[in-house]
């Protein structure tokens, strides 16, 4: 089961990654006199109220939500294990500083500051701006959960038998730090780092169905699911749903993909 | 006296908690690079004192520590400022909407919470494999899909805004609750419970849902969070006259007044959810 949602990932990434090549038409480009047109041959997806062809902007929207989702992953992990080794090195004050604004943020609704922030920009700000700032403060607001799990775990190795053999043996804080915990973090970081990815996902697609996400014409997979804001009409253009599925099952295999023990509460 | 010492220190960081919510939220729009812009100066038919005036009318949060002084110091007296985009003072919305609020969260809370932990324990007692398998397919096909568009679906099939709350909310508390009663299920004492013929309720009741109580307690608390994020998607997308609606509004007008109002009420509501359902825990550990 995991190897099959990884090898659909794979395949997802890949698609959108070579968007550029996969794509028949530009994602801003406009068929005019067949807005909202049925699938068809040079459509396989039709077209939206625009007259632009979905499957392009499927692909292209895919590829925006696919690297920058896991590019904000990175900042929240980054963010998380730098305040973790602050927080499990440095003095007791500073460790119950950083539980005490993980816990403000783990408390808060983080779609409150989302929407704050994200509404906060300039009215001229441009499309890939819009989209950098909305992935880039998903990365800042999501280190809290991550830097919990990881605190907790660099506890327990600075506590362990082969970090007192370590500090024995005459090793620097340096070395401790690259040589003995940084290889131990590894595996908990990367799994933060999936657990991460679909979060980020589903986060701005709610942004973008609540008209906050990424501006057009740059379509991603929160723009795309406008279209199922009206869902009679919806129903009338199932091709609409595509986007939504693509979606749920790249989230459902990233589910998949995470080991099971690495869901902590 | 140990449990009121533990109490204090948890309501005295609740506090200093909420003051640096309210300053985080002020600072991340003050910050924000669209800090102070105003759509209506687009409009080329205003003249050069107008936009000035504009200009001085969002001049008064410039300064974020002095904005947030001045704030806290009319917060005392029970002012909370007035919206700029509404023009209306900001408790009068916020009493308004709250009421719309707190009833769609209270009944979804209502909903998904008996549905989830029935859940949760019709499973622990049976213990069938593909009722498992089947019931955390759900759970986790659910936690796929975008909150917006479970609203959108909920709606659809004439749903209320509490069914759209429960429904986002229910793979969640039954994702955290089941593993609470399967971790608490494993433990030893409930083998030997079952080993020395003790009846299935007993067990259920007295060996694993007890100890396990103060973690779902938790759980609980950190569900208030959840359905108070929830009920933005569900009355925007509704068009429900509730707080998240009020959020997103303000985010829209950049309101500053209400935008830290709102985080600081929001803030403060979770806060106390959250401290509610730890004092068991605070009491369980001052009297050991």
């Amino acid at each position: 089961m995991r190897k099959a949602a990884a090898v659909i990932l794979a395949l997802a990434f890949a698609a959108a990654l070579a968007a550029d090549f996969t794509a028949p038409y530009s994602y801003a480009e406009q068929f005019r006199d067949i807005p909202d047109a049925a699938a068809s041959r040079p459509h396989p997806l039709g077209t939206d109220a625009l007259g632009r062809d979905r499957l392009s902007r499927l692909l292209y929207g895919a590829r925006l939500s696919l690297l920058f989702a896991p590019a904000a992953a990175l900042i929240s992990v980054a963010l998380a294990l730098l305040l973790a080794g602050a927080a499990a090195i440095a003095a007791p004050w500073c460790e119950r500083a950083v539980t005490a604004a993980a816990d403000l943020c783990l408390s808060l609704p983080w779609i409150f500051l989302l929407l704050a922030a994200r509404a906060a920009l300039p009215l001229n700000t441009g499309v890939w701006v819009s989209a950098l700032v909305t992935f880039g403060l998903l990365g800042m607001l999501g280190w809290a959960a991550p830097s919990r799990v990881m605190t907790a775990a660099l506890k327990c190795f600075l506590d362990s038998d082969f970090v007192l053999m370590a500090h024995a043996s005459g090793c620097t804080r340096v070395r401790l730090a690259l040589v003995q915990l940084a290889p131990n973090l590894v595996p908990l970081a990367a799994a933060q780092f999936l657990i991460a990815t679909p979060t980020y996902l589903l986060a701005e697609a709610n942004l973008g169905l609540l008209g906050l996400g990424i501006p057009e014409p740059l379509p991603s997979w929160g723009s795309l699911l406008r279209d199922l804001e009206s869902l009679p009409a919806a129903v009338a253009h199932p091709w609409a749903f595509v986007p939504a599925v693509l979606l749920i099952l790249v989230v459902g295999c990233f589910h998949i993909v995470i080991p099971a023990d690495e869901y902590h509460i | 006296v140990k449990y009121a010492a533990a109490l204090s220190r948890r309501l005295v960081l609740l506090a200093v908690v909420l003051l640096a919510g309210g300053l985080a939220g002020a600072s991340l729009v003050r910050f924000a690079p669209g800090f102070g812009t105003d759509e209506r100066m687009l409009d080329a038919r205003l003249n050069r004192q107008s936009m000035d005036a504009l200009a001085a009318s969002h001049s008064e949060g410039s300064n974020i520590a002095a904005y947030y002084w001045r704030y806290l110091g009319r917060l005392c007296r029970g002012d909370l400022g007035v919206s700029n985009s509404l023009s209306r003072p900001v408790s009068e919305l916020l009493r308004e909407r709250a009421a719309v609020t707190a009833r769609s969260v209270g009944a979804g809370l209502a909903l998904a919470w008996p549905a989830a932990l029935a859940i949760a324990l019709a499973l622990e007692g049976i213990r069938r494999k593909w009722c498992e398998a089947a019931a955390a397919s759900l759970a986790g096909a659910l936690l796929c899909v975008p909150a917006a568009v479970i609203v959108i679906a909920c709606f659809d099939v004439g749903g209320s805004p509490a069914l759209a709350v429960a429904a986002i909310l229910f793979p969640r508390i039954y994702r955290y609750g089941r593993s609470l009663l399967r971790q608490s299920g494993g433990a030893a004492h409930v083998l030997a419970a079952h080993a020395f013929g003790e009846r299935r309720l007993r067990v259920l009741g007295w060996h694993i849902v007890a100890p396990a109580a103060p973690e779902l307690l938790a759980v609980a608390g950190a569900s208030v969070s959840m359905a108070v994020g929830a009920a933005v998607p569900v009355e925007v997308l509704s068009d429900s006259p509730g707080l998240g609606q009020l959020m997103w509004f303000a985010a829209q007008a950049r309101d500053l007044p209400v935008i830290v109002n709102l985080t600081l009420l929001i803030a403060a509501v979770t806060a106390i959810a959250n401290l509610a359902a730890e004092a068991p825990r605070i009491a369980r550990e001052a009297r050991a």
